[in-house]
């Protein structure tokens, strides 16, 4: 055979390879890409918690969409129940009587915290966290009313600053 | 003729096709005979021994068949739905005959072969089984990390059907397992999202975890593990033969193998295997019948049990993620990915390439706790301890909000298996 022949096969050999290794390698990736769902069959993070004046005074709990929603006066404000070390719902606990919580330099006034079960962080009642794994503390979520209905709607994907809340008219 | 011997007539008939005259003929007799086939012709009385390899392989193995034909009938009887997976649980308990006995096998099994791997990988260490002593053509410390594959694979088939029942224990299982992935760097998000199949837990996620429980795992454990017992024979034997051959070559050794000389791979080898086999099937039938396997209140999302444990075998990581997150004024560091990924990751990496930088004499190869290997042997203790003693310390001392508490002195008595 001569050399150009030689290297004729060796090239082809080389792209037959290449063909053969990419349609493989491109079905598989088609079938690790078909893991990654396109459509979510879930609830919506944007939901309704009803009329604000069905809302007790105090603490509501949301146990679907594992939210407290708090009501006092004529504000409100949605904290996360989902704990921010490893996701189990946390506890609300009601403090005997209200009392001043020192984190760093920030000075909390409170009535409850929250203390996750599965490995022991506390927040305090703002949601700061204080004590245990926790690299952050509880989210605060956005809330408006429905024009249309009157109902407040909390939007779970839309995190606020801590402190936010949500007037009443 | 006796009955018995009649018998034996038949089954020989059946599977031989020729009667042995002579040592030659007795190999062939081996590697002709279908259920013999993978055996060598002859194994060493001391690759044999009970107190060499103390048969925890074997142990391992046949746990993994007991798993198996459990598991095929379980998965006659389960439903992998989040509305009825729970009930189907139930109804092993209470309703379908000798269900919870099926349940309780397949569940004091899993225990079991996670401790069996285990010991198995203890044993192998202490007896410096990854070494390749004199022989050229063996490459043992590859076994050693097919091991480590395997010893990550039964941990996983444990951790996806735990999962299965759907109940509380299950669900918080996942929520931290799934979160631990999400801890990791830039990649987490992502990997969270294929694991649960959505942003949140639900029957995406049960499916994937049942289809890796029933068929993935345990498919690649079979791979694997035809794997593992192919290179025992390309490796020549277990390592306990090469005293044999540092025993020819090396006379100023003076080591003495008499006693333990080669036999006949059946019916030695195989009388093993059997016993092996029966004593660790009666044992889970055992556990089966006295112990019932738990079952806590069907999934609830909105509240988290306190404490909520994991099995035993996770529960030094669950005590390491607890108190690895890492806090600096400019950034904090999960305690998921820290105590959950990074810390098992390296011990797991440490423990692999360990075999490959071993440098201790041939001699120490396949005895137990060789005097040239003492130090090796005190680090792995340790490495040991340390695992065994944070489950301890997170089974018996954590209470209620992860306090800690004096195993008499808990508010409450959680499960803890
Ligand atoms: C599914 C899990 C496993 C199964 C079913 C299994 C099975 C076996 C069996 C049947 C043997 C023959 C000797 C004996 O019975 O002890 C063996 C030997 C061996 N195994 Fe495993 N094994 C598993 C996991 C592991 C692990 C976790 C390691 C270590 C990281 C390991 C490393 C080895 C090595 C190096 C040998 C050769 C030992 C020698 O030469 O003495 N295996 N395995
Ligand atoms: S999940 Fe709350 S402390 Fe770990």
């Amino acid at each position: 055979m001569s050399d150009v022949k030689k290297k004729r096969r060796e090239v082809l050999k080389n792209i037959g390879r290449l063909v053969g290794y990419g349609v493989l390698g491109g079905v598989f990736a088609g079938f690790a890409r078909s893991l990654w769902p396109n459509v979510l069959y879930e609830p919506p993070k944007r939901f309704r918690l009803g009329k604000p004046e069905d809302l007790a005074d105090g603490v509501n709990f949301f146990p679907e969409q594992r939210l407290f929603v708090f009501k006092k006066g004529n504000e409100v404000w949605a904290i996360s129940a989902i704990c921010q070390h490893l996701g189990c719902t946390v506890n609300f606990v009601q403090l005997p009587e209200p009392k001043v919580l020192k984190v760093g330099n920030l000075e909390i006034k409170e009535e409850w915290e929250f203390h996750c079960p599965c490995h022991g962080s506390y927040y305090a009642g703002d949601g700061t966290i204080y004590a245990g794994p926790a690299p952050r503390g509880l989210p605060w979520y956005y809330l408006e009313i429905d024009p249309a209905t009157g109902m407040l709607i909390v939007d779970t994907s839309k995190e606020v600053e801590k402190g936010w809340k949500f007037k009443l008219a | 003729m006796s009955l018995k011997e009649r018998l034996y007539k038949v089954w020989r008939a059946l599977v031989w096709t020729f009667d042995p005259a002579d040592r030659a003929e007795a190999g062939k007799a081996i590697t002709r005979n279908f259920w013999l086939h993978w055996f060598p012709p002859r194994m060493t009385k001391r690759s044999l021994s009970w107190s060499y390899s103390l048969w925890l392989g074997t142990i391992s193995w046949v746990l993994f068949v007991i798993l198996t034909v459990t598991g095929v009938v379980l998965m006659f009887l389960y439903i992998p739905s989040v509305e009825r997976a729970y009930w189907t649980i139930k109804d092993l308990e209470y309703s379908v005959s000798w269900g919870w006995f099926l349940r309780n096998m397949h569940r004091w099994g899993a225990h079991m072969m996670v401790a069996a791997v285990f010991l198995h990988m203890m044993r192998v260490f202490y007896t410096g089984a990854y070494k390749n002593g004199v022989s050229h053509a063996a490459r043992r410390e590859i076994n050693w990390t097919v091991g480590m594959i395997l010893l990550v694979l039964t941990l996983l088939l444990s951790y996806t059907g735990y999962l299965l029942p759907w109940d509380q224990l299950a669900y918080w299982a996942i929520t931290i397992g799934v979160k631990i992935a999400e801890s990791v760097p830039i990649l987490g998000p992502q990997i969270k999202f294929v694991m649960a199949g959505g942003t949140e837990l639900g029957q995406p996620t049960l499916i994937r975890f049942y289809a890796l429980h029933v068929m993935g795992l345990p498919l690649a454990v079979l791979i694997l593990f035809s794997y593992h017992m192919w290179r025992i024979r390309k490796d020549e034997g277990l390592a306990a033969v090469e005293q044999f051959r540092l025993a020819k070559k090396r006379k100023d050794l003076q080591i003495d193998t008499s006693g333990e000389e080669p036999v006949y791979s059946t019916p030695w080898a195989v009388r093993r295997i059997v016993l092996v086999s029966l004593a660790t099937l009666v044992w889970v039938m055992f556990l089966a019948t006295f112990l019932d396997s738990p079952l806590e209140e069907p999934a609830d999302p909105s509240w988290t049990p306190n404490p909520a444990k994991a099995p035993w075998y996770f529960l030094w990581l669950q005590e390491l993620l607890a108190i690895t997150t890492i806090r600096t004024p400019w950034f904090t560091i999960n305690g998921g990915f820290v105590g959950g990924v990074v810390i098992p990751g390296l011990m797991g990496l440490a423990a692999t390439i360990w075999a490959f930088l071993d440098k201790s004499p041939p001699e120490a190869t396949g005895v137990w706790f060789h005097k040239s290997r003492t130090v090796q042997n005190i680090v792995f203790t340790l490495g040991v301890i340390f695992i065994v003693g944070l489950i301890i310390f997170a089974m018996y001392f954590r209470g209620p909000n992860w306090k800690v508490y004096w195993p008499w002195a808990w508010p409450e008595i959680p499960e803890i298996i």
